[in-house]
C-alpha cells in the first residue's frame, strides 16, 4: 500500500487556488481544512500567510509565511514575500537574510532584479533602486501585481530624490503584493 | 501620514505592520527581545496616563506614578493577546491606570515621595558594591571607584543623554556649563559604545527611570544580572571618562 502523499495534489491545489481567485467567502476555513490534511505543503502555507495579509492580519501572517520558507525553500515568491513583509515592517537586516539565497535566481530573474532594487533602497542608493526595479518589471510578464508595487515604489523614490514630501509607508505598497492572484504553482520554485 | 522622509526604507515601512511584527516575535516566537521595543513603543502612553492620575499639585509623586505605570504596561504587554482583535492602547490603558491607582493607595502621601527615588539609589549602590576589589587595590582608591561611578549615575540621571522623546528640555542651570556639556555629549557616546545589554540597562534605568526589577523583567534577565550589567557599564564609563579628563 502507498504512503499517503505529504503534498495536496496539483489538481486540488490548482481547484483552491482558483476558488480564491474567484473570489469565495470562506478563504481561510477552505485553506486550514486542507492544511489540516496537509500541514507539511509549504505553498498551502504561503496561500494562509499571503490571505491573513490580505485581510490586515500580520501577526498570524508572519508564522504562516515563515513556515512556508521553512518546509518550502525554493518557493521563490514565499521566499521574496516573506523578505518584502519583513522590510514592510522595519527589518532590514532580516529580510535581506532571507532573501540571501535568491541571488543564486539567473541574472536577469525579476525576483533577482527585484532584491537587487530594494537592497539599494535600504542603503538610499536610488539611482540603483529605480534602474533594478525597472529592470526588474521589465522581466516580470508572471506576476503583474508585483510589478504594481514595484512601479509605486519607483514613483515614490523618484518623488523622494527630488526632494518633494512623500508619503511613508504607503498602504499601497505591499497591501496588493501578496494577492493570490500572483500565486501559479508552475512558476515558484527554482 | 505625511511627513518628510530621509531615508529610502521609510517609504515602505508600515508602522502598523512593524508592530505586528514586534507581537508575532513575543507571541509565536517567545522572543523576548521584542519586549523592549513594545515597552519603548508604549512607554510615553504610560506616563501619560500616570500624569493624568497623579493627585493635582503632588510634583514629587511624578516618579512613583511613572514607575507603577510601567509596571502595569509590562503586566499588559505580557498578558495581552494580539488576535482578539482589541487593540493594545485599549487593553493597556486600565491595567497602567489600575496599577498608578493601586500603588497610590499602597503608598501614604510621604512615603510615595521618596520611595522610588530610595530604592533606585539602593539598588545601584549594591550593583556597584558587589564589585570585587582588585588585587593590591587600595580600599580607598575602591571606595573613590564606587563614588566616581555613583556620580556618574547622577550625572546620566539629570540628562537627556538617551534621548527619551518626551524627556523634559532642562532649563540653563549653574552647572550648564561648557565643560558640563561636554561631559554629557561624552557620556552620551560612550553609552552607545557599550555593549547592547549594557546600553539597554543604562538607557532604561537613567533615562527612562525603571527600576532595577523592572528592567529585569523587560530583558527576561535575572535583578541580579542586571545589577552586574550596570555595574560593569558604570566601570567602563567611568575608564572612558578618565581617559578623557
Amino acid at each position: 500500500m502507498m504512503a499517503p502523499s505529504r503534498l495536496c495534489d496539483d489538481q486540488t491545489f490548482n481547484e483552491l487556488v482558483a476558488a480564491l481567485e474567484s473570489g469565495a467567502k470562506d478563504e481561510i476555513e477552505r485553506t486550514d481544512r486542507l492544511l489540516a490534511e496537509y500541514p507539511e505543503d509549504g505553498r498551502l502555507h504561503f496561500l494562509r500567510g499571503s490571505m491573513l495579509v490580505g485581510i490586515g492580519r500580520p501577526i498570524e501572517a508572519l508564522p504562516a509565511l515563515r513556515k512556508a520558507v521553512e518546509l518550502a525553500p525554493d518557493l521563490v515568491i514565499a521566499r521574496f514575500q516573506l523578505g518584502f513583509f519583513l522590510l514592510t515592517s522595519g527589518e532590514a537586516a532580516e529580510a535581506l537574510s532571507v532573501w540571501g539565497s535568491l541571488a543564486l535566481l539567473p541574472a536577469e530573474h525579476y525576483l533577482r532584479l527585484f532584491v537587487g532594487g530594494l537592497t539599494h533602497l535600504i542603503r538610499d542608493e536610488f539611482a540603483d533602486t529605480v534602474r533594478l526595479l525597472k529592470e526588474g518589471i521589465a522581466a516580470n510578464s508572471e506576476n503583474p501585481p508585483l510589478n504594481r508595487d514595484m512601479a509605486l515604489i519607483i514613483s515614490q523614490v523618484e518623488m523622494l530624490a527630488s526632494g518633494a514630501k512623500v508619503d511613508a509607508g504607503s498602504d499601497e505598497i505591499s497591501a496588493t503584493s501578496l494577492i493570490l492572484g500572483q500565486y501559479s504553482p508552475r512558476r515558484t520554485t527554482h | 501620514m505625511t511627513k518628510l522622509l530621509k531615508r529610502g526604507l521609510d517609504l515602505i515601512v508600515r508602522p502598523e505592520r512593524a508592530e505586528a511584527l514586534l507581537w508575532a516575535r513575543l507571541r509565536f516566537e517567545q522572543r523576548q527581545d521584542a519586549r523592549e521595543p513594545l515597552f519603548n513603543r508604549y512607554r510615553g502612553f504610560a506616563r501619560s496616563i500616570a500624569l493624568r492620575l497623579r493627585p493635582w499639585g503632588q510634583q514629587a509623586n511624578q516618579k512613583d506614578a511613572e514607575q507603577w505605570a510601567y509596571s502595569g504596561l509590562l503586566e499588559a504587554i505580557d498578558s495581552f493577546d494580539p488576535l482578539r482583535g482589541s487593540p493594545f492602547p485599549a487593553y493597556a490603558k486600565p491595567r497602567i491606570s489600575g496599577s498608578v491607582r493601586d500603588g497610590f493607595a499602597r503608598s501614604g502621601e510621604l512615603e510615595a515621595q521618596w520611595a522610588s527615588r530610595r530604592k533606585q539609589e539602593s539598588d545601584r549602590l549594591r550593583s556597584l558594591k558587589r564589585r570585587e576589589p582588585a588585587e593590591g587595590e587600595d580600599p580607598v582608591e575602591a571606595l573613590g571607584a564606587i563614588a566616581a561611578c555613583l556620580a556618574i549615575g547622577l550625572i546620566l540621571d539629570g540628562t537627556r543623554l538617551m534621548g527619551g522623546d518626551d524627556a523634559p528640555d532642562p532649563a540653563p542651570t549653574a552647572y550648564d556649563s561648557l565643560a558640563w556639556r561636554q561631559t554629557h555629549a561624552l557620556l552620551a557616546r560612550e553609552v552607545e559604545r557599550l555593549s547592547t545589554s549594557e546600553a539597554t540597562v543604562i538607557r532604561q534605568h537613567y533615562a527612562n527611570g525603571l527600576s532595577f526589577a523592572q528592567v529585569a523583567d523587560l530583558m527576561g534577565l535575572s535583578r541580579g544580572r542586571i545589577s552586574q550589567l550596570h555595574s560593569a557599564a558604570l566601570a567602563k564609563l567611568r575608564k572612558r571618562l578618565s581617559k578623557e579628563y
